[in-house]
Protein backbone atom coordinates (compact mmCIF):
# COMPACT_ATOMS: atom_id res chain seq x y z
CA UNK A 1 0.00 0.00 0.00
CA UNK A 2 2.82 2.39 0.93
CA UNK A 3 4.41 1.82 -2.48
CA UNK A 4 1.15 2.66 -4.27
CA UNK A 5 0.62 5.76 -2.16
CA UNK A 6 4.21 6.82 -2.78
CA UNK A 7 3.78 6.33 -6.51
CA UNK A 8 0.82 8.69 -6.68
CA UNK A 9 2.44 11.15 -4.31
CA UNK A 10 5.47 11.30 -6.56
CA UNK A 11 3.22 11.66 -9.62
CA UNK A 12 1.65 14.69 -8.01
CA UNK A 13 4.97 16.29 -7.07
CA UNK A 14 7.12 15.57 -10.09
CA UNK A 15 5.55 18.10 -12.46
CA UNK A 16 5.91 21.17 -10.18
CA UNK A 17 9.40 19.94 -9.23
CA UNK A 18 10.28 19.76 -12.91
CA UNK A 19 9.16 23.37 -13.34
CA UNK A 20 11.40 24.40 -10.43
CA UNK A 21 14.30 22.54 -11.98
CA UNK A 22 13.71 24.22 -15.33
CA UNK A 23 13.84 27.62 -13.58
CA UNK A 24 17.08 26.60 -11.84
CA UNK A 25 18.56 25.30 -15.09
CA UNK A 26 17.52 28.50 -16.86
CA UNK A 27 19.31 30.77 -14.37
CA UNK A 28 22.34 28.46 -14.42
CA UNK A 29 22.57 28.48 -18.23
CA UNK A 30 22.19 32.27 -18.26
CA UNK A 31 25.00 32.64 -15.72
CA UNK A 32 27.23 30.27 -17.72
CA UNK A 33 26.53 32.20 -20.94
CA UNK A 34 27.40 35.51 -19.26
CA UNK A 35 30.64 33.97 -17.88
CA UNK A 36 31.56 32.88 -21.38
CA UNK A 37 31.13 36.46 -22.70
CA UNK A 38 33.89 37.74 -20.38
CA UNK A 39 37.02 38.38 -22.34
CA UNK A 40 40.03 40.31 -20.93
CA UNK A 41 40.94 41.27 -24.50
CA UNK A 42 37.80 43.37 -24.85
CA UNK A 43 38.03 47.14 -24.40
CA UNK A 44 37.27 48.63 -21.02
CA UNK A 45 33.69 49.76 -21.71
CA UNK A 46 32.57 46.38 -23.01
CA UNK A 47 34.43 44.65 -20.15
CA UNK A 48 32.51 46.85 -17.69
CA UNK A 49 29.18 45.89 -19.26
CA UNK A 50 30.31 42.29 -19.22
CA UNK A 51 31.16 42.47 -15.51
CA UNK A 52 27.82 44.15 -14.76
CA UNK A 53 25.98 41.45 -16.71
CA UNK A 54 27.89 38.81 -14.74
CA UNK A 55 26.94 40.42 -11.46
CA UNK A 56 23.28 40.62 -12.48
CA UNK A 57 23.26 37.02 -13.63
CA UNK A 58 24.75 35.95 -10.29
CA UNK A 59 21.99 37.86 -8.52
CA UNK A 60 19.43 36.17 -10.73
CA UNK A 61 20.99 32.78 -10.06
CA UNK A 62 21.07 33.47 -6.33
CA UNK A 63 17.39 34.41 -6.30
CA UNK A 64 16.72 31.38 -8.52
CA UNK A 65 18.22 29.14 -5.84
CA UNK A 66 16.26 30.86 -3.07
CA UNK A 67 13.07 30.70 -5.13
CA UNK A 68 13.54 27.03 -5.97
CA UNK A 69 14.27 26.11 -2.35
CA UNK A 70 11.25 27.97 -0.98
CA UNK A 71 9.15 26.91 -3.97
CA UNK A 72 9.89 23.22 -3.41
CA UNK A 73 8.95 23.49 0.25
CA UNK A 74 5.73 25.28 -0.67
CA UNK A 75 4.90 22.65 -3.28
CA UNK A 76 5.08 19.78 -0.81
CA UNK A 77 3.22 21.67 1.91
CA UNK A 78 0.45 22.86 -0.43
CA UNK A 79 0.06 19.34 -1.82
CA UNK A 80 -0.16 17.94 1.70
CA UNK A 81 -2.85 20.49 2.59
CA UNK A 82 -4.79 19.93 -0.62
CA UNK A 83 -4.77 16.15 -0.54
CA UNK A 84 -5.44 15.84 3.19
CA UNK A 85 -7.68 18.71 4.19
CA UNK A 86 -9.54 20.04 1.15
CA UNK A 87 -12.03 18.21 -1.05
CA UNK A 88 -9.34 15.77 -2.17
CA UNK A 89 -9.10 14.69 1.46
CA UNK A 90 -12.37 12.80 0.96
CA UNK A 91 -10.52 10.55 -1.47
CA UNK A 92 -7.27 10.34 0.52
CA UNK A 93 -8.91 9.43 3.82
CA UNK A 94 -11.28 6.84 2.34
CA UNK A 95 -8.48 4.85 0.74
CA UNK A 96 -7.91 1.48 2.39
CA UNK A 97 -4.76 2.73 4.08
CA UNK A 98 -3.85 3.70 7.62
CA UNK A 99 -3.09 7.29 8.61
CA UNK A 100 0.53 6.19 9.17
CA UNK A 101 0.79 4.90 5.61
CA UNK A 102 -0.72 8.07 4.17
CA UNK A 103 1.56 10.28 6.24
CA UNK A 104 4.68 8.21 5.56
CA UNK A 105 4.10 8.27 1.82
CA UNK A 106 3.70 12.04 1.83
CA UNK A 107 6.74 12.45 4.04
CA UNK A 108 8.98 10.21 1.95
CA UNK A 109 7.92 11.87 -1.30
CA UNK A 110 8.46 15.33 0.21
CA UNK A 111 11.94 14.47 1.54
CA UNK A 112 12.87 12.94 -1.82
CA UNK A 113 11.67 16.10 -3.60
CA UNK A 114 13.67 18.34 -1.27
CA UNK A 115 16.81 16.21 -1.60
CA UNK A 116 16.52 16.18 -5.38
CA UNK A 117 16.28 19.96 -5.38
CA UNK A 118 19.33 20.29 -3.10
CA UNK A 119 21.34 17.90 -5.30
CA UNK A 120 20.25 19.90 -8.39
CA UNK A 121 21.37 23.15 -6.76
CA UNK A 122 24.76 21.67 -5.84
CA UNK A 123 25.13 20.27 -9.35
CA UNK A 124 24.34 23.66 -10.87
CA UNK A 125 26.95 25.35 -8.63
CA UNK A 126 29.50 22.74 -9.70
CA UNK A 127 28.68 23.31 -13.39
CA UNK A 128 28.99 27.11 -13.02
CA UNK A 129 32.36 26.71 -11.26
CA UNK A 130 33.59 24.33 -13.95
CA UNK A 131 32.50 26.66 -16.75
CA UNK A 132 34.12 29.64 -14.98
CA UNK A 133 37.43 27.87 -14.27
CA UNK A 134 37.74 26.40 -17.76
CA UNK A 135 36.85 29.76 -19.32
CA UNK A 136 39.52 31.53 -17.24
CA UNK A 137 42.09 28.90 -18.21
CA UNK A 138 41.30 29.39 -21.86
CA UNK A 139 43.07 32.79 -21.52
CA UNK A 140 46.11 31.28 -19.72
CA UNK A 141 47.46 28.65 -22.09
CA UNK A 142 50.65 28.20 -20.06
CA UNK A 143 48.64 27.08 -16.98
CA UNK A 144 46.63 23.87 -17.37
CA UNK A 145 43.54 22.67 -15.59
CA UNK A 146 45.42 19.55 -14.48
CA UNK A 147 48.01 21.73 -12.73
CA UNK A 148 45.28 23.63 -10.92
CA UNK A 149 43.63 20.37 -9.93
CA UNK A 150 46.94 19.10 -8.48
CA UNK A 151 47.50 22.31 -6.56
CA UNK A 152 43.94 22.33 -5.35
CA UNK A 153 44.26 18.72 -4.15
CA UNK A 154 47.46 19.60 -2.32
CA UNK A 155 45.90 22.65 -0.68
CA UNK A 156 42.82 20.67 0.28
CA UNK A 157 44.96 18.01 1.96
CA UNK A 158 46.67 20.77 3.95
CA UNK A 159 43.31 22.24 4.88
CA UNK A 160 42.08 18.78 5.89
CA UNK A 161 45.09 18.30 8.13
CA UNK A 162 44.72 21.65 9.86
CA UNK A 163 40.95 21.10 10.06
CA UNK A 164 41.46 17.77 11.84
CA UNK A 165 43.91 19.43 14.22
CA UNK A 166 41.70 22.46 15.02
CA UNK A 167 38.30 20.78 14.93
CA UNK A 168 39.33 17.51 16.53
CA UNK A 169 37.53 15.50 13.86
CA UNK A 170 38.49 14.39 10.35
CA UNK A 171 36.96 16.50 7.59
CA UNK A 172 35.30 13.44 5.99
CA UNK A 173 33.56 12.64 9.29
CA UNK A 174 32.58 16.28 9.67
CA UNK A 175 31.04 16.27 6.17
CA UNK A 176 29.24 12.98 6.94
CA UNK A 177 28.02 14.49 10.22
CA UNK A 178 26.73 17.57 8.39
CA UNK A 179 25.02 15.47 5.70
CA UNK A 180 23.23 13.35 8.33
CA UNK A 181 22.43 16.51 10.31
CA UNK A 182 20.97 18.14 7.17
CA UNK A 183 18.90 15.12 6.11
CA UNK A 184 17.45 14.84 9.63
CA UNK A 185 16.89 18.61 9.65
CA UNK A 186 15.09 18.54 6.28
CA UNK A 187 12.91 15.61 7.34
CA UNK A 188 12.11 17.23 10.69
CA UNK A 189 11.31 20.51 8.97
CA UNK A 190 8.84 18.81 6.63
CA UNK A 191 7.17 16.91 9.47
CA UNK A 192 6.93 20.18 11.41
CA UNK A 193 5.38 21.98 8.45
CA UNK A 194 2.91 19.13 7.91
CA UNK A 195 2.16 19.19 11.64
CA UNK A 196 1.46 22.92 11.54
CA UNK A 197 -0.89 22.44 8.57
CA UNK A 198 -2.67 19.72 10.53
CA UNK A 199 -2.86 21.80 13.73
CA UNK A 200 -4.30 24.65 11.65
CA UNK A 201 -7.34 22.41 11.05
CA UNK A 202 -8.32 22.97 14.67
CA UNK A 203 -9.41 26.46 13.63
CA UNK A 204 -12.27 25.32 11.40
CA UNK A 205 -13.02 28.78 10.02
CA UNK A 206 -9.42 29.98 9.55
CA UNK A 207 -7.47 26.85 8.69
CA UNK A 208 -4.65 28.50 6.73
CA UNK A 209 -4.18 31.31 9.25
CA UNK A 210 -4.27 28.68 12.00
CA UNK A 211 -1.50 26.74 10.26
CA UNK A 212 0.64 29.89 9.88
CA UNK A 213 0.12 30.80 13.55
CA UNK A 214 1.02 27.24 14.59
CA UNK A 215 4.22 27.50 12.53
CA UNK A 216 5.27 30.78 14.16
CA UNK A 217 4.53 29.42 17.64
CA UNK A 218 6.61 26.31 16.91
CA UNK A 219 9.44 28.44 15.50
CA UNK A 220 9.38 30.67 18.59
CA UNK A 221 9.55 27.66 20.89
CA UNK A 222 12.41 26.22 18.82
CA UNK A 223 14.22 29.57 19.02
CA UNK A 224 14.08 29.41 22.82
CA UNK A 225 15.19 25.77 22.76
CA UNK A 226 18.02 26.70 20.37
CA UNK A 227 19.13 29.47 22.71
CA UNK A 228 19.15 27.11 25.68
CA UNK A 229 20.97 24.41 23.73
CA UNK A 230 23.65 26.97 22.78
CA UNK A 231 24.49 27.53 26.46
CA UNK A 232 26.98 24.61 26.62
CA UNK A 233 28.79 26.11 23.61
CA UNK A 234 29.04 29.56 25.20
CA UNK A 235 30.18 27.98 28.47
CA UNK A 236 32.88 25.96 26.73
CA UNK A 237 33.95 28.99 24.69
CA UNK A 238 34.43 30.97 27.90
CA UNK A 239 36.26 28.21 29.72
CA UNK A 240 37.98 26.79 26.62
CA UNK A 241 40.50 29.61 26.45
CA UNK A 242 42.07 28.21 29.60
CA UNK A 243 42.29 24.67 28.29
CA UNK A 244 44.78 23.49 25.67
CA UNK A 245 42.88 20.27 24.87
CA UNK A 246 39.65 21.83 23.75
CA UNK A 247 38.79 21.61 20.01
CA UNK A 248 36.23 23.51 17.93
CA UNK A 249 34.19 20.33 17.43
CA UNK A 250 34.39 19.74 21.16
CA UNK A 251 32.86 23.16 21.71
CA UNK A 252 30.27 22.93 18.93
CA UNK A 253 29.16 19.30 19.12
CA UNK A 254 27.18 19.47 22.41
CA UNK A 255 25.15 22.38 21.07
CA UNK A 256 24.69 20.77 17.68
CA UNK A 257 23.72 17.46 19.26
CA UNK A 258 21.32 19.14 21.68
CA UNK A 259 19.79 21.12 18.82
CA UNK A 260 19.51 17.92 16.75
CA UNK A 261 17.92 16.13 19.69
CA UNK A 262 15.39 18.97 20.10
CA UNK A 263 14.64 18.89 16.37
CA UNK A 264 14.09 15.12 16.45
CA UNK A 265 11.90 15.45 19.53
CA UNK A 266 9.83 18.14 17.81
CA UNK A 267 9.56 16.03 14.65
CA UNK A 268 8.38 12.99 16.62
CA UNK A 269 5.82 15.14 18.43
CA UNK A 270 4.63 16.67 15.18
CA UNK A 271 4.44 13.25 13.53
CA UNK A 272 2.03 12.00 16.17
CA UNK A 273 0.16 15.32 16.09
CA UNK A 274 -0.36 14.68 12.38
CA UNK A 275 -1.61 11.16 12.99
CA UNK A 276 -3.90 12.39 15.78
CA UNK A 277 -5.35 15.10 13.55
CA UNK A 278 -5.85 12.65 10.68
CA UNK A 279 -7.64 10.11 12.82
CA UNK A 280 -9.29 11.67 15.85
CA UNK A 281 -9.72 15.30 14.84
CA UNK A 282 -10.30 15.05 11.12
CA UNK A 283 -13.02 17.49 10.10
CA UNK A 284 -13.13 18.05 6.37
CA UNK A 285 -15.21 20.96 5.15
CA UNK B 1 -34.91 19.75 27.34
CA UNK B 2 -32.08 19.29 24.95
CA UNK B 3 -32.67 20.74 21.53
CA UNK B 4 -31.96 17.39 19.97
CA UNK B 5 -34.69 15.66 21.94
CA UNK B 6 -37.35 17.53 20.01
CA UNK B 7 -36.78 15.24 17.07
CA UNK B 8 -37.18 12.03 19.04
CA UNK B 9 -40.41 13.38 20.49
CA UNK B 10 -41.75 14.34 17.08
CA UNK B 11 -44.74 12.30 15.97
CA UNK B 12 -46.08 12.27 12.41
CA UNK B 13 -49.78 12.66 12.00
CA UNK B 14 -50.74 9.24 10.74
CA UNK B 15 -50.42 5.54 11.40
CA UNK B 16 -46.79 5.17 10.32
CA UNK B 17 -45.64 6.41 13.63
CA UNK B 18 -42.27 7.96 14.18
CA UNK B 19 -41.69 5.72 17.13
CA UNK B 20 -38.86 6.41 19.52
CA UNK B 21 -35.65 5.94 17.63
CA UNK B 22 -34.57 2.76 19.38
CA UNK B 23 -37.86 1.02 18.55
CA UNK B 24 -37.67 2.06 14.96
CA UNK B 25 -34.28 0.82 13.97
CA UNK B 26 -35.24 -2.18 11.87
CA UNK B 27 -37.62 -2.17 8.92
CA UNK B 28 -40.96 -3.78 9.57
CA UNK B 29 -40.96 -5.87 6.43
CA UNK B 30 -38.84 -9.01 6.21
CA UNK B 31 -35.65 -8.51 4.28
CA UNK B 32 -34.66 -11.18 1.81
CA UNK B 33 -31.01 -11.33 0.96
CA UNK B 34 -29.29 -13.76 -1.35
CA UNK B 35 -26.81 -15.10 1.16
CA UNK B 36 -24.55 -16.56 -1.59
CA UNK B 37 -23.71 -13.04 -2.71
CA UNK B 38 -22.71 -11.79 0.68
CA UNK B 39 -19.12 -11.46 1.74
CA UNK B 40 -18.70 -14.89 3.26
CA UNK B 41 -16.92 -14.06 6.55
CA UNK B 42 -19.40 -11.34 7.47
CA UNK B 43 -22.66 -12.80 6.20
CA UNK B 44 -24.03 -13.52 9.68
CA UNK B 45 -23.51 -10.02 11.05
CA UNK B 46 -25.19 -6.75 10.15
CA UNK B 47 -23.47 -4.81 7.44
CA UNK B 48 -23.69 -1.55 9.34
CA UNK B 49 -24.51 -0.96 12.96
CA UNK B 50 -24.65 2.36 14.79
CA UNK B 51 -24.57 2.13 18.58
CA UNK B 52 -25.67 5.19 20.49
CA UNK B 53 -23.78 7.34 18.04
CA UNK B 54 -23.32 11.02 18.87
CA UNK B 55 -21.37 13.80 17.25
CA UNK B 56 -20.82 17.25 18.66
CA UNK B 57 -18.64 19.67 16.72
CA UNK B 58 -16.28 21.92 18.66
CA UNK B 59 -17.71 25.40 19.12
CA UNK B 60 -21.31 24.21 18.72
CA UNK B 61 -22.07 24.26 22.43
CA UNK B 62 -24.26 21.40 23.57
CA UNK B 63 -25.85 20.92 20.17
CA UNK B 64 -25.30 17.45 18.76
CA UNK B 65 -25.20 17.08 14.99
CA UNK B 66 -25.92 13.38 15.46
CA UNK B 67 -27.78 12.47 18.62
CA UNK B 68 -27.78 9.00 20.21
CA UNK B 69 -28.40 7.19 16.98
CA UNK B 70 -28.98 3.45 16.95
CA UNK B 71 -29.39 1.69 13.66
CA UNK B 72 -28.86 -1.69 12.07
CA UNK B 73 -28.54 -1.78 8.31
CA UNK B 74 -28.84 -5.21 6.68
CA UNK B 75 -27.44 -6.36 3.37
CA UNK B 76 -29.21 -6.19 0.03
CA UNK B 77 -31.21 -3.00 0.47
CA UNK B 78 -31.38 0.33 -1.26
CA UNK B 79 -31.99 2.86 1.47
CA UNK B 80 -32.83 6.52 1.16
CA UNK B 81 -31.29 8.68 3.88
CA UNK B 82 -33.65 11.63 3.95
CA UNK B 83 -34.00 14.77 5.92
CA UNK B 84 -33.84 18.56 5.67
CA UNK B 85 -30.60 20.50 5.37
CA UNK B 86 -28.48 20.38 8.49
CA UNK B 87 -30.23 17.36 9.97
CA UNK B 88 -26.96 15.44 10.28
CA UNK B 89 -27.04 13.21 7.18
CA UNK B 90 -23.56 14.16 5.95
CA UNK B 91 -22.12 14.05 9.48
CA UNK B 92 -23.49 10.53 9.86
CA UNK B 93 -22.09 9.50 6.49
CA UNK B 94 -18.68 10.94 7.36
CA UNK B 95 -18.59 8.98 10.61
CA UNK B 96 -19.46 5.77 8.79
CA UNK B 97 -16.57 6.45 6.41
CA UNK B 98 -14.10 7.25 9.17
CA UNK B 99 -13.86 10.89 8.11
CA UNK B 100 -15.13 12.08 11.48
CA UNK B 101 -14.55 10.61 14.90
CA UNK B 102 -17.76 10.15 16.93
CA UNK B 103 -18.08 12.08 20.19
CA UNK B 104 -19.53 8.95 21.75
CA UNK B 105 -20.95 5.65 20.59
CA UNK B 106 -19.55 3.68 17.72
CA UNK B 107 -19.97 2.63 14.12
CA UNK B 108 -19.47 -0.99 13.15
CA UNK B 109 -19.10 -2.12 9.56
CA UNK B 110 -19.06 -5.90 9.28
CA UNK B 111 -18.46 -5.81 13.02
CA UNK B 112 -15.41 -3.54 12.77
CA UNK B 113 -14.87 0.12 13.58
CA UNK B 114 -13.87 2.26 10.56
CA UNK B 115 -10.38 1.17 9.49
CA UNK B 116 -8.60 0.23 6.24
CA UNK B 117 -10.46 -3.11 6.24
CA UNK B 118 -13.85 -1.37 6.34
CA UNK B 119 -12.77 1.15 3.71
CA UNK B 120 -12.14 -1.79 1.41
CA UNK B 121 -15.83 -2.71 1.54
CA UNK B 122 -17.34 0.78 1.41
CA UNK B 123 -17.64 2.68 -1.82
CA UNK B 124 -18.29 6.30 -0.94
CA UNK B 125 -19.42 9.14 -3.13
CA UNK B 126 -19.15 12.46 -1.24
CA UNK B 127 -21.24 15.49 -2.08
CA UNK B 128 -18.05 17.23 -3.24
CA UNK B 129 -15.78 16.71 -6.21
CA UNK B 130 -12.81 14.95 -4.69
CA UNK B 131 -10.81 14.06 -7.77
CA UNK B 132 -7.39 15.49 -8.52
CA UNK B 133 -8.03 18.01 -11.29
CA UNK B 134 -4.56 17.64 -12.73
CA UNK B 135 -5.18 13.98 -13.57
CA UNK B 136 -6.74 12.48 -16.66
CA UNK B 137 -9.90 10.39 -16.43
CA UNK B 138 -7.90 7.30 -17.42
CA UNK B 139 -5.38 8.03 -14.64
CA UNK B 140 -8.21 8.20 -12.12
CA UNK B 141 -9.47 4.83 -13.37
CA UNK B 142 -5.96 3.41 -12.86
CA UNK B 143 -5.83 5.06 -9.42
CA UNK B 144 -9.04 3.33 -8.32
CA UNK B 145 -7.90 0.04 -9.86
CA UNK B 146 -4.62 0.31 -7.93
CA UNK B 147 -6.19 0.95 -4.56
CA UNK B 148 -9.40 -1.05 -4.67
CA UNK B 149 -9.20 -4.75 -5.38
CA UNK B 150 -12.93 -4.85 -6.14
CA UNK B 151 -12.71 -2.19 -8.85
CA UNK B 152 -13.67 -3.22 -12.41
CA UNK B 153 -11.76 -1.24 -15.05
CA UNK B 154 -13.91 -2.71 -17.84
CA UNK B 155 -17.10 -1.58 -16.15
CA UNK B 156 -15.67 1.91 -15.63
CA UNK B 157 -14.62 2.32 -19.27
CA UNK B 158 -17.95 0.90 -20.37
CA UNK B 159 -19.87 3.50 -18.40
CA UNK B 160 -17.54 6.31 -19.48
CA UNK B 161 -18.12 5.30 -23.10
CA UNK B 162 -21.89 5.16 -22.58
CA UNK B 163 -21.87 8.70 -21.21
CA UNK B 164 -19.54 9.93 -23.94
CA UNK B 165 -16.78 10.96 -21.54
CA UNK B 166 -13.33 10.80 -23.04
CA UNK B 167 -10.85 8.90 -20.90
CA UNK B 168 -8.05 11.13 -22.20
CA UNK B 169 -9.70 14.31 -20.91
CA UNK B 170 -8.11 16.03 -17.96
CA UNK B 171 -10.52 16.50 -15.09
CA UNK B 172 -9.90 20.24 -14.98
CA UNK B 173 -11.31 20.53 -18.51
CA UNK B 174 -14.58 18.84 -17.55
CA UNK B 175 -17.69 20.58 -16.30
CA UNK B 176 -18.80 20.12 -12.68
CA UNK B 177 -21.63 17.83 -13.76
CA UNK B 178 -19.32 15.67 -15.88
CA UNK B 179 -16.84 15.39 -13.01
CA UNK B 180 -19.68 14.20 -10.79
CA UNK B 181 -20.58 11.61 -13.39
CA UNK B 182 -16.95 10.43 -13.51
CA UNK B 183 -16.94 10.18 -9.71
CA UNK B 184 -20.13 8.18 -9.70
CA UNK B 185 -18.81 5.86 -12.39
CA UNK B 186 -15.65 5.25 -10.35
CA UNK B 187 -17.64 4.58 -7.20
CA UNK B 188 -20.16 2.30 -8.89
CA UNK B 189 -17.45 0.34 -10.73
CA UNK B 190 -16.54 -1.26 -7.44
CA UNK B 191 -18.08 -4.45 -6.10
CA UNK B 192 -18.41 -3.08 -2.59
CA UNK B 193 -20.56 -4.35 0.27
CA UNK B 194 -21.83 -0.89 1.09
CA UNK B 195 -22.26 2.04 -1.27
CA UNK B 196 -22.78 5.40 0.35
CA UNK B 197 -23.87 8.03 -2.10
CA UNK B 198 -24.21 11.56 -0.76
CA UNK B 199 -26.31 13.65 -3.14
CA UNK B 200 -25.34 11.67 -6.26
CA UNK B 201 -27.81 13.38 -8.58
CA UNK B 202 -27.86 16.92 -7.22
CA UNK B 203 -25.42 18.43 -9.70
CA UNK B 204 -26.47 16.74 -12.91
CA UNK B 205 -29.13 17.54 -15.46
CA UNK B 206 -32.47 15.67 -15.33
CA UNK B 207 -31.62 13.65 -18.43
CA UNK B 208 -28.46 12.33 -16.84
CA UNK B 209 -30.28 11.54 -13.59
CA UNK B 210 -32.14 8.67 -15.20
CA UNK B 211 -28.88 7.24 -16.49
CA UNK B 212 -27.24 7.63 -13.10
CA UNK B 213 -30.11 5.95 -11.28
CA UNK B 214 -30.07 3.14 -13.83
CA UNK B 215 -26.32 2.90 -13.27
CA UNK B 216 -26.83 2.64 -9.54
CA UNK B 217 -29.47 -0.06 -9.82
CA UNK B 218 -27.79 -2.14 -12.49
CA UNK B 219 -24.27 -1.96 -11.11
CA UNK B 220 -24.73 -2.86 -7.55
CA UNK B 221 -24.29 -6.34 -6.23
CA UNK B 222 -27.64 -7.63 -4.90
CA UNK B 223 -25.87 -8.67 -1.71
CA UNK B 224 -24.72 -5.10 -1.20
CA UNK B 225 -26.53 -2.20 0.34
CA UNK B 226 -26.81 1.30 -1.02
CA UNK B 227 -27.41 4.28 1.23
CA UNK B 228 -28.53 7.20 -0.84
CA UNK B 229 -28.77 10.66 0.61
CA UNK B 230 -30.67 13.22 -1.44
CA UNK B 231 -33.27 15.94 -1.44
CA UNK B 232 -34.56 14.89 -4.86
CA UNK B 233 -36.89 12.28 -3.41
CA UNK B 234 -39.31 12.03 -6.29
CA UNK B 235 -36.44 11.09 -8.60
CA UNK B 236 -35.24 8.22 -6.46
CA UNK B 237 -38.22 6.91 -4.56
CA UNK B 238 -38.99 4.24 -7.14
CA UNK B 239 -35.63 2.59 -6.59
CA UNK B 240 -35.72 2.62 -2.79
CA UNK B 241 -36.48 -0.35 -0.56
CA UNK B 242 -36.33 1.50 2.76
CA UNK B 243 -36.12 5.06 3.99
CA UNK B 244 -34.45 6.65 6.96
CA UNK B 245 -35.86 10.01 8.05
CA UNK B 246 -33.59 12.18 10.16
CA UNK B 247 -34.33 15.37 12.00
CA UNK B 248 -32.06 17.47 14.22
CA UNK B 249 -29.47 14.72 14.28
CA UNK B 250 -31.86 12.02 15.43
CA UNK B 251 -33.38 9.06 13.71
CA UNK B 252 -37.04 9.84 13.16
CA UNK B 253 -38.18 6.91 11.11
CA UNK B 254 -36.67 3.83 9.55
CA UNK B 255 -39.15 1.82 7.61
CA UNK B 256 -39.77 0.26 4.23
CA UNK B 257 -41.07 2.29 1.33
CA UNK B 258 -43.90 -0.18 0.86
CA UNK B 259 -45.15 0.27 4.40
CA UNK B 260 -45.37 4.02 3.94
CA UNK B 261 -47.21 3.58 0.67
CA UNK B 262 -49.61 0.94 1.99
CA UNK B 263 -50.31 2.48 5.38
CA UNK B 264 -50.26 6.13 4.37
CA UNK B 265 -51.36 5.82 0.77
CA UNK B 266 -48.80 8.47 -0.09
CA UNK B 267 -45.61 8.67 -2.02
CA UNK B 268 -42.37 9.13 -0.08
CA UNK B 269 -42.03 12.60 -1.55
CA UNK B 270 -45.48 13.64 -0.34
CA UNK B 271 -44.94 12.08 3.06
CA UNK B 272 -41.56 13.79 3.39
CA UNK B 273 -43.13 17.17 2.61
CA UNK B 274 -45.78 16.59 5.27
CA UNK B 275 -43.32 15.47 7.91
CA UNK B 276 -40.87 18.28 7.31
CA UNK B 277 -43.41 21.01 6.53
CA UNK B 278 -42.11 24.35 7.76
Amino acid sequence: MLRKLLKYEWMGLRFPLMIMMIVLAGTMVLTCCVILTINPKLDQTIAWYSAMALMLSFFLYYFGIIGCTIGTTLIVVVRFYKTCYTDQGYLTHTLPATAYQILNSKLLAAVLTQLLMIISIMLSIFIILQVGIRHVFSFIPEYSYAELYDQLSFQLSLIAESFAKDFGIRISYWIAYLVIYSVIGITANIITLFGCVSLGQLYAKHRVIGAICAYFIVQFVMFIVGYISALPMYTKMLTGSYSRDVTIFGIMSPTMNLSLFATILLAVGMYFANVHMMTKRLNLE
Amino acid sequence: MDENNISTAYTPNDSVQALPAQDNTIPKDPIYVDSDKMSAPYSNMPLLQLNDLCKRYPGMGTYMSVFHMNLVIPRGRIIGLLGPNGCGKTTLIKMINGLLAPTSGNVLINGMSPCPATKKVISYLPERTYLDNSMKVSQMVTYFADFYEDFSTEKAYGMLGALGISSDARLKTLSKGTKEKVQLILVMSRQADLYILDEPIAGVDPAARDYILRTIITNYNPGSTIILSTHLISDIENVLDDVIFMKNGSLMLYTSVDSIRSQMGKSIDTYFREVYAC
